[in-house]
């Protein structure tokens, strides 16, 4: 049994938890790039937050499911219809066979998450089931979907009916207005010392090419040197790069594992699931804060999340 | 003992300046003692590791980070011995062959005996997962990376800029001039050990045919 993409949209991927603990074999976190509307989705449905799920990018998708089945929809759609009729964000909502699953385009936003009951079919490595598509690994076939692809369902449906919303207080905001809090990163003074608070100055723009690996920010150009290339050392998701060119370089999920640019800033854990809602377009703030406090908020929000997701990690 | 390295903290990763790979490879066998950690990436000068903050706080891993660099000794050599790649050197796998014997100034003949003739060590892995930086202790002219990087590079690619080579692991796009192709498959992730190499192992390079290339036991290239 399988749920049957009729149209796959500019990017949609089985994404859940990241891969952990290959960084020095070159293997990036993959993952959901908003792990916080990935986690909401899965619970409408009854599963852990870091399962497998559709992540849906930008452009509208449709799905035919082939079994009864629960879905989950949480993210930046415009709406969900299902055979035509509208239903709610963050409500468990429940298929039968034949049915016609619209997830709208992101506006404002840029991804949606969709979660099923059934158990996802996905390739399995290193201890995770995420796509890594420059690799071709994981997910459905190291690939993004494509229209007519089936994804296999493996399990079928439990008894248990669920009915759930979640609480108004944790619904995230979708916007294409972010502020993101940042630490320094080690190259913090280069060129200068200023250049922390000249990227935290800037109003910027997510550039055309973005993508699940990073996103140029057009702006002002910060000061760079020429010889902006250092050897190279380990960069994560959240990393702000600043390459010669003077235009900061944020990295999403599946951003390489090294890189030879000034790592100027580091956008906090608390922060990251965010980076997965911009897109080409969207406009971004940076704010300076210290790891000290960086670590509070991240507790704060953990703390706010247990009572409705359970046990839960943001990456 | 050695003076505390630098370390910088943010939020959930710490980096740590250190000298070079020798002490790059004592810190990541120090750090690997502890499951703090959730990831232990080396740099070409410098180790970052990762943690949960909901777990432990900076400034408490930073000590940690500190406590484990402590008194750092350096194994005299690598135990591993040399691993030897083969390379096919042939010119439709080398589109680059004729730039790099022009900027090395030698008959583009005699690239692979020249190449072979290098041993290197593998720095760091990065980029894509298993590909390996490799650096040559030999002095070399610069080569530089192409003027503007290829679309499409096939996995097991060699690459060279001048004293630092690579080798690809997956078809990606690159922009390293490429000097041959090794049938090894650099990266398995059903694998006990997913990557084929690892920092500070010493590899040679050996000349193979077209031939052996092409029926290499579970070649890669197709």
């Amino acid at each position: 049994m399988s749920m049957r993409v009729l149209k796959a949209g500019l990017q949609t991927t089985l994404q859940g938890a990241p891969f952990s603990g290959h960084r020095h074999l070159g293997m990036p976190a993959a993952g959901a790039a908003d792990c916080l509307s990935l986690a909401l989705a899965n619970v409408l449905v009854g599963k852990p937050g870091t399962d497998i799920a559709f992540e849906i990018t930008l452009t509208k998708a449709i799905f035919e499911i082939e079994e009864p089945c629960l879905i989950g929809v949480v993210g930046a759609a415009e709406y969900i219809r299902i055979n035509g009729r509208d239903h709610p964000h963050h409500h468990t909502l429940q298929l039968n066979p034949g049915d016609e699953i619209q997830i709208g385009p992101s506006r404002p936003g840029c991804r949606t998450y969709l979660a099923t009951s059934t158990e996802i079919g996905s390739e399995g490595l290193l201890g995770g089931r995420s796509t890594y598509m420059p690799a071709g690994l994981g997910g459905f076939q190291g690939r993004a979907l494509q229209d007519g692809d089936l994804v296999a369902f493996l399990s079928r449906m439990s008894g248990a009916i669920l009915d759930r919303t979640t609480p108004p207080a944790l619904r995230p905001h979708y916007s294409d207005d972010h502020v993101l809090r940042v630490t320094p990163g080690p190259e913090a003074n280069q060129p200068n010392p200023g250049i922390l608070r000249d990227l935290c100055a800037t109003p910027y723009a997510v550039g055309a090419r973005a993508n699940r690996m990073g996103m140029a920010l057009d702006g002002a150009p910060l000061a760079s040197s020429d010889s902006a290339n250092m050897p190279s050392a380990a960069v994560f998701p959240g990393t702000i790069q600043l390459p010669p060119s003077g235009q900061p370089y944020l990295l999403g999920p599946d951003a390489q594992t090294t890189g030879g640019y000034p790592r100027i800033a580091q956008v906090i854990r608390a922060d990251r699931h965010l980076i997965g809602q911009m897109g080409s377009g969207s406009r971004v703030r940076f704010v300076q804060t210290t790891a000290e406090r960086a670590t509070e908020i991240y507790r704060e929000k953990l703390s706010l999340l247990t009572s409705w997701l359970g046990k839960v990690d943001l990456w | 003992m050695p003076p505390a390295p630098t370390v910088h903290i943010c939020d959930d990763w710490i980096s740590i300046d250190l000298p070079d790979w020798k002490m790059i490879l004592a810190a990541r066998n120090a750090l690997s003692s502890n499951n703090c950690w959730t990831e232990i990436v080396p740099g070409l000068d410098s180790m970052a590791v990762q943690f949960d903050p909901a777990r432990i706080s900076p400034d408490d891993a930073a000590e940690l980070v500190m406590d484990q660099m402590r008194g750092l000794t350096v194994a005299a050599t690598d135990s591993r011995s040399t691993m030897t790649i083969p390379v096919c050197y042939d010119a439709e796998l080398a589109p680059d062959c004729q730039f790099v014997a022009e900027k090395l100034q030698i008959p583009v003949e005699t690239l692979p005996s020249w190449h072979e003739a290098r041993l290197q060590r593998v720095t760091m892995l990065g980029f894509m997962p298993g590909f390996a930086y490799l650096q040559s202790e030999e002095p070399c002219v610069t080569i530089g990376r192409l003027s503007s990087p290829r679309q499409l590079v096939k996995a097991g690619s060699i690459g060279i800029i001048g004293q630092q080579s690579c080798i690809y692991s997956f078809d990606s796009p690159g922009g390293w001039p490429i000097i041959g192709r090794t049938p090894l498959r650099l990266f398995d992730p059903a694998g006990d050990q997913p990557a084929l190499l690892s920092a500070g192992q010493i590899i040679r390079f050996e000349a193979i045919s077209r031939e052996a290339l092409e029926n290499w036991p579970q070649a890669t290239v197709k």
